[in-house]
């Protein structure tokens, strides 16, 4: 863990160049167990001590029991996520922007405060990606704790929720998806690579870096899927790249001028020039599938192809033209579905070039067409790119992902579109002194996300009632509080799976391509022929095991698994969501295009929670909320509960009364005609 | 107000008026030229509906509707006359054969896309595939150009896939999609019924009109416009529209996909659906394409037959338009496993009813089927023909909404030699 004492440094060091940068005015004050003051940040748990650091820079070690309950509890959970002194000061720091610009702009301040039943509804949807249950709900609104706010916070970013959520974030953004390539090639190892990123917390910085410098296949190095997806339509790539990492779309660049933006499209071909040597191989060329075995292998010896080709021929006696070697040339041809860098290659300006800054047929190199020119010297391009991204004068890389988290937390981000503005519009962008201070922010914290999110999760804007009138797009929206936000698909997702089988389903693993790593994983360098062929006998395997189900690998590694169960998260499913899903139906980006999620609502959106399996299951025949119910007495404890299970809130004095009514009636069926009211009322959908 | 509307259908005013519009708007000039297609949309138009039978994995032209007298790329497959002169099919079409004057065949389709995702993209959206824009389908572009349609049922259906959009447009104009013809749209069975269900409408509405009320949002509001869509359509008798469990002509059609299929598109287009996909795999034969004919052109056959004969006894053929398309040919070489591989240079696609000239064969290829001789049809113009039928304008400009400008089947050219 870091030291927040060095953190404090780094922190110094910014005031000289941004006057805002956060300082703890004071660290957390810590009481002992017979009321003396410690003001201290707070470094770990050693043995039964805790250790801090003074004010003056000594660290101490103090007995757990000197201290009274809540500092302990308090102990506890900043042992796993760290002290909250630098969280709390830049939160405070960000209100007191937003504060000043509402002032200015004829706000009085931020929208009342929410209150808890909201306030627990809204972080669980909003850091785990689902609603909560009824016990989860319980257990804040009766807890005690003066911390409990950024107790449950710190609690929700440490589970296995949060990272199951934010990645179906990268999934649209990145556009993941396990078979997008001819060939039978999937990216399950690539998919699961991001997973396994976003559960260790990978700071973003080197999550981006990772895949940019990413060679071999996804097998050997599953991050290089990151610049396999657009095989084939490399400068599709590199139009995505412009918006995913530098907020710029230039796409229409890659034709002519940007008609209305500064981009020629010679800009366009210089910078996509960083990608110019970069050989994502045995790509589909020509017009036969099966032409294009004599492209050289990258990563591999030369000819090694060929000679295990008639290896293969002479003692396996695969004829390369028989009826059953189609799978075997897959096979070959999935090994070689690989990046490598090939200093013979150049970005060539196209035949129909019709722009500014060159002619077609001419070489184009790499230039950066923002900010401060990447330097090549010794480096590869894409090193040099890399480089260039995450340097701290980097006008554009932090701030793009700053605003993408903003708009996570708040429901709009403070430029929008988030893939698309001009440094006028950050100019002009309502709060553009928070917007430059997240983006120190997300330097300070190293690209850590998890603390990024944090930080907005304290502050008084976000843990605000939602604004209840629809701000206006082309308007500028000064952050009284969060907007009133429908749940993306995976949010609605994930509810109706913990209403169907409880806070378990966090827990629960689906195919995470481990299998199929494993047989694309092969050193060319060192593997005998034999080697070879016992991945492909392993490949095999995969034969009749379905284009939606994933892999996992148990016990013998030679025998794979196939995971076809659908009732796991959203994040867990194959991706996308296989066809004829709920996640589809409620706007699950299909993954062709980045940010495609959609919140448009939809007649079928409205069948499936009417009449969909998990509806059956809550309020059907065995209603399984009159089931969870049954330990409570009384109607009016009933009606709670149920608003408790499906809507995480108190009911009001007349929907007490109206619940109560249908109990009196119609006994358990009104329970589960509640429930189903409840599910089919627009407030169910939404974060408010 | 449209842009062509202002725009009048003269080239030179258009063109000039587009650039006014660009200087006007951003001060430069747009340097993507936009010339209008050398035609009148007028002139076609008197389809009012489309069936888009889109045969998935690459049908075999040699096999189908461009047969050879030359035995060695034929292989198993022999000739068979139609009631029309100059129209020959592959042995296997024994019943669209007899119906040779209601069909017009393109034996010229030529495309540069070999493999099967970018072939079929541009094959059912006129367009390139692209990974920073979706442009849309047939469905959502009749729909923006011709006007919404139907009250309860939607404008356009996707039957044999799971999932639909809408591309750049508005997601409300993405098809509905059937997965399966036979089972109907999902989620319409209720868990409860009569006087219940009522109450739980009731009830959910009561509960939630506090939440409305309270946030002035558009989202919220439009969720009970379509709980009150989706409550019509459960008691409305338009649902039957998608049941074709009590159709006496079933078994006509052939008990598979396909054949269930296009039963259901001539269904849906009966009750007002204006454009019905429907998608079928299984036309990817690698290996052993004697086999793989023999099990799918009977199918084909026997559907499309039906389809026809059942459209033209219920007196819709003249306003349906039938199109069947595919991405690409297979290799006029029989290869090593006894298949065809992929083969873009050459295919064929076909067309009836809608103002379709039957005994029509449009374009030729090579004695070998290898070979485009006359008339190459790309894609887009076959899309554009598709349009032409429809009646679509082919020169209205619809903006993305990052205002990029498309126009339907982006520049391909309507083969008007197929109308009447």
């Amino acid at each position: 863990m870091k030291s927040p004492i060095q953190l404090l440094i780094i922190g110094s060091l910014a005031i000289t160049v941004a006057v805002l940068a956060p300082t703890p005015a004071r660290a957390r004050t810590w009481t002992s167990v017979d009321g003396k003051p410690l003001q201290a940040i707070f470094l770990g748990i050693e043995g039964t001590n805790y250790k801090f650091k003074l004010q003056n820079g000594n660290e101490v070690l103090v007995p757990k029991d000197k201290f009274v309950k809540a500092d302990q509890e308090a102990a506890e959970r900043l042992a796993k996520i760290g002290d909250d002194s630098f969280v709390k000061a830049s939160a405070r720091q960000i209100d007191l922007l937003l504060a000043t610009t509402l002032k200015k702009n004829g706000f009085n301040s931020f929208n009342a405060p929410l209150p808890d039943d909201l306030f627990v509804r809204r972080v669980y949807l909003d850091i785990t990606g689902r609603i909560p249950t009824r016990e989860e709900f319980l257990a804040f609104a009766e807890s005690a704790r003066p911390d409990k706010r950024e107790a449950l916070i710190d609690e929700l970013l440490l589970s296995p929720g949060y990272s199951s959520h934010l990645f179906n974030y990268f999934a649209d953004m990145f556009r993941l998806h396990a078979s997008d390539f001819q060939n039978g090639v999937r990216m399950d190892p690539y998919i699961n690579w991001w997973r396994e990123q976003l559960q260790n917390n990978k700071p973003y910085h080197q999550i981006v870096s990772d895949m940019i410098l990413a060679k071999g296949n996804v097998g050997q190095n599953p991050a290089s899927g990151f610049l396999l997806r657009d095989t084939g339509m490399e400068f599709d790539a590199f139009s995505n790249f412009g918006q995913v990492m530098l907020g710029i779309d230039i796409s229409c660049a890659q034709c002519h001028d940007h008609p209305f933006d500064e981009w020629t499209q010679g800009d366009f071909y210089e910078m996509a020039a960083f990608f110019g040597n970069t050989q994502r191989s045995l790509a589909y060329r020509g017009d036969s599938m099966m032409g294009a075995g004599s492209i050289q292998m990258p990563n591999a010896p030369d000819g090694w192809k060929d000679n295990f080709m008639k290896w293969a021929e002479a003692n396996k006696g695969i004829v390369p033209r028989d009826q059953n070697s189609n799978q075997f040339r897959f096979f070959v041809n999935a090994l070689g579905w690989n990046v490598a860098d090939n200093e013979a290659l150049q970005t060539v300006l196209p035949h129909d070039f019709i722009g500014d800054g060159g002619k077609p047929g001419e070489v184009a190199n790499p230039r950066t067409l923002i900010g401060a020119a990447a330097k090549l010297g010794g480096k590869t391009r894409r090193e040099a790119l890399v480089d260039w991204l995450s340097a701290p004068d980097n006008p554009r890389f932090a701030l793009v992902i700053a605003n993408r988290m903003w708009g996570r937390a708040f429901g709009r981000a403070i430029v929008e579109p988030v893939n698309d503005f001009s440094d006028e519009e950050i100019k002009q962008s309502s709060q553009v002194e928070a917007l430059a201070f997240v983006t120190r922010e997300m330097r300070r914290v190293n690209y850590d996300l998890r603390e990024f999110m944090r930080i907005l999760y304290n502050t008084r804007a976000y843990q605000s009632i939602a604004t209840q009138e629809e701000p206006d797009l082309s308007k500028a929206y000064y952050f009284q509080g969060p907007v009133l936000r429908r749940m993306r698909a995976e949010q609605a997702w994930d509810s109706m799976m913990v209403l169907a089988h409880g806070a378990e389903i966090d827990q629960k693993k689906g195919g995470d391509g481990s299998f199929y790593k494993k047989i694309l994983d092969v050193d060319f360098n060192s593997a005998t022929n034999d080697d070879v062929w016992r991945h492909y006998e392993m490949w095999q395997n995969l034969r009749g095991g379905g284009a939606t189900m994933a892999m996992v690998s148990e016990g013998d590694e030679y025998t794979p698994v196939f995971v076809n169960d659908s009732e796991l998260r959203a994040s867990e499913l194959s991706q996308p969501a296989p066809g004829a899903s709920m996640l589809d139906t409620f706007g699950q980006s299909d993954r062709r295009i980045t940010d495609q999620h959609n919140y448009d609502g939809s007649v079928p959106q409205v069948l499936a929670l009417m009449n969909g399996n998990v509806t059956q299951q809550l309020t059907g025949a065995s209603s399984k909320v009159v089931s969870d119910l049954e330990e409570l007495d009384g109607p009016d404890d009933k009606v709670r509960g149920v608003f408790f299970t499906l809507l995480n809130r108190f009911p009001s004095k007349e929907e007490l009364d109206l619940g109560v009514g249908m109990i009196e009636d119609f006994g358990d069926e009104g329970i589960s005609d509640l429930a189903w009211a409840l599910m089919n009322s627009p407030e169910f959908l939404y974060i408010q | 107000m449209h842009i062509a509307e202002l725009a009048g259908k003269d080239s030179l005013s258009r063109r000039y008026f587009m650039e006014m519009t660009a200087k006007l708007s951003f001060g430069l000039s747009l340097s993507v030229p936009f010339l209008p297609r050398n035609f009148k949309a007028q002139d076609g138009g008197k389809a009012k509906n489309l069936i888009y039978i889109y045969l998935s994995g690459g049908m075999t032209h040699l096999d189908t509707f461009d047969p050879k007298k030359n035995k060695d790329v034929m292989g198993a497959t022999e000739i068979l006359d139609t009631n029309v002169d100059n129209m020959k099919f592959g042995m296997h079409l024994k019943e669209l054969a007899k119906l040779g004057d209601k069909i017009g065949v393109i034996n010229s389709m030529i495309s540069t896309n070999g493999a099967h995702e970018q072939g079929e993209y541009i094959m059912r959206t006129g367009y390139s595939k692209r990974a920073t824009i979706v442009h849309p389908t047939v469905g959502p572009w009749a729909e923006t150009l011709l006007g919404k349609r139907g009250e309860i049922l939607p404008d356009s259906v996707l039957i044999g896939q799971s999932t639909s959009n809408a591309g750049f447009m508005d997601p409300s104009l993405s098809p509905l999609p059937i997965a399966d013809p036979s089972g109907g749209v999902p989620n319409t069975q209720l868990i409860v019924e009569g006087e219940r269900f009522d109450r739980r409408m009731q009830m959910a509405q009561k509960l939630g009109q506090q939440f409305v009320d309270k946030f002035k949002y558009t989202g919220p509001k439009s969720y009970v416009e379509y709980y009150n869509q989706a409550n019509r359509l459960l008691k409305s008798d338009a649902l039957s529209a998608f049941d074709i469990s009590n159709e006496s002509n079933r078994a006509d059609y052939g008990e598979n996909r396909l054949g269930q299929g296009c039963l259901l598109a001539r269904k849906l287009v009966e009750n007002g659906v204006r454009v019905v996909e429907v998608v079928a795999g299984g036309w990817d034969m690698h290996q052993d394409i004697a086999t793989g004919t023999a099990d799918r052109l009977p199918e084909l056959d026997q559907a499309l037959a039906t389809l026809i004969k059942d459209l033209d006894s219920r007196g819709l053929l003249d306003s349906t338009l039938i199109a069947l398309g595919t991405e690409f040919g297979r290799t006029p070489d029989i290869n090593m496993n006894a298949g065809r591989d992929h083969y873009p240079a050459a295919y064929s696609c076909i067309l009836a009813g809608g103002g379709i000239k039957g005994g029509t064969v449009y374009g030729e290829t090579d004695g070998m089927g290898k070979k485009v001789k006359a008339n190459p049809v790309k894609p887009e113009d076959f899309l554009a023909t598709i349009g032409y039928g429809l009646g679509l304008d082919l020169d209205e400009t619809i903006y993305s909404p990052t205002q990029r400008p498309f126009t339907f089947a982006d520049k391909g050219q309507p083969v008007t030699a197929l109308f009447s």
